[in-house]
């Protein structure tokens, strides 16, 4: 089998299997595997939590970041009522503080996901070889709240998606995909089955009336939690029909809970911050809890806080993500990998910020058990498979769940931030139930944790 | 062991006995799936059978001969006759049986 390089089509045809990244000077080396030199990545969603760090790590390894927003999440945090703990400067702002701190070049178009014409027209002109979809409206509470947000999330989400894949089809064929989708999308099965990575492993087998077939490599079963949580499968199946028709590329992300507010990069200056979401429909629960517990509110648990989810930190997260953009999937293919560190109850979590910032930053947290809004099982079984992205890709943590809360108390106690927390008090209260109800939410429980 | 379009002839066609050969492809994931339990069955049986792979993008021609309409396809060969295909991933049992092995026989022998 022969190939041509796509990017030095002068050297004419070649066998792909017969040479090595260190022999192709296309290729290098970089402290997470072989990367492109120069690759061209787009980031779409750049101005958000994860697109920001990840522009910004993309671009000190030497890659040639692209990317779009809308700004949307600014402005729906702000309707909402809500800030960033941290204040996060302008796109411009940000883009000269990068080049300023780190050396690093970013090219940013204001653009909608939704508008195809222009998005297409920048597909076919940077000829992106990845590129990571984030730009989607990733808050279940929010999906909830009313008609209106549901299907404005999905709309977004799957319409958003599915708009890209034909740009991609038509226009940049060769790039592969980093799709963000959740670990959300699997649920939580009350039969204590194994949640793993996206398509079941060969001798996986269903046994129904004495007869006997193989599971290999299908999809395995999603069970999405909310609105939001089914607008990642839907892009899943998006994604990998896509994948089968087009033979597009792709990796489809499912990431645990995200929290920290951490990476390298951005710890070069404050300019640099990304934004730290703290409110019901933004904000994360380990994010959530360490802005309650600094302004002095008690971390709010729904129901008995025993639900267990997977986690990961930012730090970690956008080293997964580089790796996963260095080490494409092949033509036609579609794979899973579930970006999980570690699996906690939610109750774990809550005592654990208890603990730091009682000890370590002098404050009193208290827990509230709230009457829990969404419908969910809250004992459950949770086994999550993700060994992938060690085995495959070389991953290996880089920090834990105490550190990085360590470093978000030491970031929210500044006065700047303490006061942009306590300026929204009000928005750290959950109030969107699933029902659709308006209700107060009830306490069950307040709880001062033993030291 | 994989098997190309150059050397189908001398590892499949001219073997006598019994060659089962499994048809992937790398974006197929069945077949990237069911890729560790071939291998180990490769290992563990190769006293009564040959279990070899052909990748169908990489040997179009080879894939074209068997007329491979789809992926993953495994196919049978006794002394070079073809014998029995399936399409679809397999279970160990059901590539077994197509082996004419049942697990307890190849355990005991």
């Amino acid at each position: 089998m022969v190939v041509e390089c796509k990017r030095r089509p002068e050297i004419g045809y070649f066998d792909p299997t017969s040479i090595t990244y260190d022999s192709c000077p296309e290729w290098q080396p970089t402290e997470y595997g072989h990367l492109l030199r120069g690759m061209r990545v787009m980031i779409l969603g750049m101005d958000g939590y994860l697109g920001w760090p990840l522009a910004l790590k993309l671009g000190k390894l030497g890659a040639e970041v692209h990317g779009i927003d809308n700004f949307l999440r600014r402005r729906l945090v702000d309707e909402r009522g809500a800030q960033s703990a941290l204040p996060i400067q302008s796109m411009q702002d940000r883009i000269s503080h990068a080049k300023e701190h780190l050396d690093v070049d970013i090219d940013f178009r204001e653009m909608d996901l939704m508008n195809r014409e222009q998005l297409f027209a920048y597909i076919k002109e940077i000829q992106p070889e990845a590129i990571v979809q984030f730009a989607e409206i990733p808050s279940a509470p929010y999906s909830m709240a009313d008609v209106d947000k549901a299907i404005h999330t999905i709309e977004n989400n799957v319409v958003g998606t599915l708009g890209l894949l034909f740009g991609m089809r038509d226009h940049a064929p060769d790039a592969s995909l980093i799709k963000l989708g959740t670990m959300g999308e699997y649920g939580s099965p009350l039969t204590g089955r194994p949640l793993f990575e996206g398509l079941f492993p060969g001798d996986a087998t269903l046994q129904y009336q004495g007869q006997e077939w193989s599971l290999g490599g299908e999809l395995t079963p999603r069970d999405p939690v909310s609105f939001y949580h089914v607008s990642k499968v839907q892009g899943t199946y998006s994604v990998y029909e896509a994948c089968k028709y087009w033979w597009l590329r792709s990796y489809d992300v499912m990431q645990g809970v995200i929290y920290g507010t951490h990476t390298p990069e951005l710890d070069m200056d404050p300019s640099l911050n990304t934004r730290l979401d703290i409110d019901e429909w933004w904000g994360t629960v380990v994010n959530r809890f360490v802005a309650q517990a600094a302004v002095g509110i008690p971390m709010t648990i729904y129901g008995s806080g025993n639900q267990m989810r997977g986690y990961i930190n930012l730090k970690d997260a956008m080293q997964c993500i580089v790796r996963l953009i260095a080490k494409p999937p092949e033509p036609g293919q579609y794979d899973v990998v579930n970006q999980v560190t570690d699996v906690f109850s939610v109750r774990h979590i809550a005592e654990t910020v208890a603990r730091i910032g009682k000890r370590e930053f002098e404050l009193d947290p208290m827990i509230q058990r709230l009457e829990n809004p969404r419908v969910e099982a809250e004992e459950h079984p949770y086994e999550v498979m993700h060994d992938k992205l060690k085995e495959q890709f070389g991953f290996g943590s880089d920090s834990n769940l105490e550190d990085e809360i360590r470093h978000m108390f030491q970031a929210v106690l500044e006065p700047t931030a303490k006061q942009r927390i306590e300026e929204k008090r009000e928005t750290l209260f959950p109030r969107t139930r699933w029902s659709g109800e308006h209700k107060e939410m009830e306490v069950l429980e307040t709880i001062r944790p033993a030291a | 062991m994989q098997i190309s379009d150059t050397n189908f002839d001398t590892e499949v066609a001219a073997h006598p006995g019994i060659v089962l050969v499994d048809f992937w492809a790398s974006w197929c994931p069945p077949c990237k799936m069911m890729a560790p339990m071939v291998e180990r069955l490769a290992r563990e049986c190769q006293d009564q059978a040959k279990i070899v792979t052909v990748n169908i993008d990489q040997n179009p021609a080879t894939a074209s001969r068997f007329l491979i309409a789809s992926v993953p396809t495994f196919v049978v060969f006794q002394n070079g006759q073809e014998v029995l295909r399936r399409s679809g991933a397999q279970t160990e049992g059901q590539l077994l049986r197509m082996l004419k092995f049942s697990k307890a026989e190849r355990q005991a022998a």
